[in-house]
């Protein structure tokens, strides 16, 4: 209540105070307003135009094209990815199978010569 | 947890007014004595003794010696503020309360309220008010508010707007949080501070750093004189330190107020997951973004300019190097300096008066009512919205530009009410929309009370 009064008397006293509230919090709405306004309407439809364009270049129906409001969520890439992902990178899926032993022929092995181990000392 | 932080920074405030009430005060209350009966100090007096009574020149080096430790000059605020310091790095250390700032800020504390010989005008070259020093350099980049920019651009260039350019309606919970600005903005006059320390003061509720140290180094700096004859006081080091306080509170302040405002029906609404954003969308958000809102207020300009810059160079996708160094070791850099600065700023004389008691009252509110305004004007939303396309209102407390931090906290609150429901990438895009909209109100309030 005491608040209620305080402010009343800034009324009074301090009429500047008040158009820096009323101007501050409208310009902040207006401000942001337009950046949605701008970025709802304006960039949708030349990002839509520019599909539209791109579609009846390669002969595509243009209500057919993706538009940029009807594109698939991030979650929905992000799906597809990881499975191209796994896909392509499974690649012990198609292994053959089988095992062979590769045989390695040496003609000197010297793990057990006393003369190479004498002369490597 | 939960409940014992908010015991210890409860316990911790206590413990702190009853030191001021029982330090501080009768110390100032002293002074005030001394300097009305005109009775010289009883420290300067000690300080010219020696020669007077003519002692031998060890003893009087070790007197000299002894004079100039901070042993000698501390003074029970010096105490109280190291007090402090400690534990704001105890807070980011041990629950990890933004550490990034908290640390500096803390270190900044430690540094600023080492106790140095001043009596008589001496200047040592040392203290962050004493000119010609590093540190007074360093706080050149505050007090002429340099530092704040550099951290916005840094912003930009890590921030993805994405979120935001694919539902570009929950740009207006970021204005919607702002209304906390300008009612704390009233609430500073009504306790009798004046238009340009108020409107300083007010920005706490944007929940921005660097916004409050920007628009505090301009109208609250100590310099400027009114109309009146009056000089502004200096209020930066109480509003920084504030701001950053309850920013690195927003998971104890804000839970409670957004379950009071929401029922379990509106925290359980699912938000359509966001589509797809083109690359040209992102690269045109920060182009038309300056040009729509610096057009409309101009004084943001610094700050906002900024940011898209930042943003710019990042998604433009050509200048991979210089976001890099934007986002990473440029930012770390003004981040280190603007914490150890404003830290060191608050030594005791300035930092504990009755106007930081006020402003830190006045900083909580603006807080409590940027989220209720954030979560209220969610709900005002969902009045006009199809069914399919309402917004979960637990994501309105994120219009607050504490970033992610208030994203985290809508997350945190959204998975409590269900736990497959994440609102994490919704409330990313009110939340780097109020970085936009406080920096926009600052803007405002720089034009009218600059």
């Amino acid at each position: 209540m005491t608040l209620l009064f305080s402010l009343i008397a800034l009324q009074k006293f301090d009429p500047l105070a008040w158009t820096v509230v009323a101007v501050g919090i409208g310009i902040v709405f207006l401000s942001l307003f337009l950046v949605y306004l701008f970025f709802r309407y304006v960039i949708t439809f030349f990002l839509n135009f520019r599909l539209r364009s791109f579609a009846r270049k390669k002969g595509l129906d243009p209500s057919e094209v993706v538009t940029a409001k009807t594109l698939m969520s991030g979650e929905v890439n992000a799906a597809i990815a990881m499975a191209l992902y796994l896909h392509l990178n499974e690649l012990h899926d198609v292994e053959s199978g089988v095992i062979t032993i590769k045989r390695v022929s040496r003609n000197y092995s010297p793990w057990s010569s006393k003369l190479y181990n004498m002369s490597n000392l | 947890m939960q409940n014992r932080r908010s015991y210890t920074i409860i316990g911790i405030l206590v413990i702190l007014s009853l030191a001021w009430m029982a330090f501080v005060k009768p110390e100032q209350e002293r002074k005030k004595l001394s300097a009305e009966q005109g009775i010289e100090s009883v420290v300067s007096a000690s300080v010219e003794q020696p020669d007077k009574q003519g002692d031998g020149k060890f003893t009087s080096g070790l007197r000299k010696f002894w004079e100039y430790t901070g042993f000698r000059n501390a003074t029970p605020g010096h105490l109280i503020m190291i007090i402090i310091g400690l534990i704001f790095i105890f807070l980011a250390i041990k629950y990890e309360y933004e550490p990034l700032l908290l640390i500096p800020i803390g270190a900044g504390i430690l540094i600023g309220n080492i106790p140095v010989f001043i009596e008589g005008g001496t200047n040592l070259q040392i203290g962050i008010y004493q000119e010609g020093s590093v540190l007074n350099y360093l706080y050149f980049g505050v007090m002429k508010g340099v530092y704040p920019p550099l951290i916005f651009l840094g912003i930009g260039a890590m921030t993805d707007f994405s979120s935001l350019i694919s539902n570009p309606r929950l740009l207006l919970l970021g204005a919607a949080a702002q209304v906390g600005i300008f009612i704390t903005f009233l609430g500073a006059l009504v306790l009798g501070f004046n238009m340009p320390e108020a409107g300083a003061i007010g920005i706490i509720g944007g929940a921005d750093g660097p916004t409050a140290i920007f628009i505090s180094s301009r109208l609250a700096n100590g310099m400027n004189i009114l109309a009146d004859g009056t000089t502004v006081k200096n209020l930066i080091g109480p509003i920084a330190i504030a701001a950053y306080s309850y920013m690195a509170l927003v998971p104890v302040i804000q839970p409670p107020i957004m379950r009071l405002l929401t029922n379990r029906k509106e925290r359980l609404i699912r938000m359509k997951p966001p589509r797809v954003v083109t690359k040209t969308e992102k690269t045109l958000f920060p182009i038309f973004g300056l040009l729509l809102t610096c057009f409309i207020s101009p004084g943001a300009l610094p700050l906002l300019g900024m940011l898209f810059f930042g943003n710019l160079l990042k998604e433009s996708g050509v200048t991979k190097r210089l976001a890099e160094t934007a986002r990473t070791s440029l930012i770390d850099i003004v981040t280190i300096l603007i914490g150890l600065t404003v830290g060191a700023s608050t030594q005791a004389d300035v930092f504990l008066t009755k106007e930081s008691v006020l402003i830190f009252a006045l900083g909580a509110c603006a807080f409590a009512i940027a989220t209720v305004s954030g979560v209220l004007f969610a709900k005002t939303m969902n009045l006009f919205l199809p069914e399919g396309s309402k917004i979960n209102p637990l994501i309105g407390n994120s219009g607050v530009s504490a970033v992610p931090d208030s994203a985290r906290v809508s997350e945190a609150e959204g998975l409590k009410a269900d736990k497959t429901n994440h609102l994490l990438m919704h409330a990313m895009g009110p939340n780097v929309a109020g970085v936009i909209g406080s920096a926009i109100a600052a803007g405002i309030l720089l034009s009218y009370l600059g």
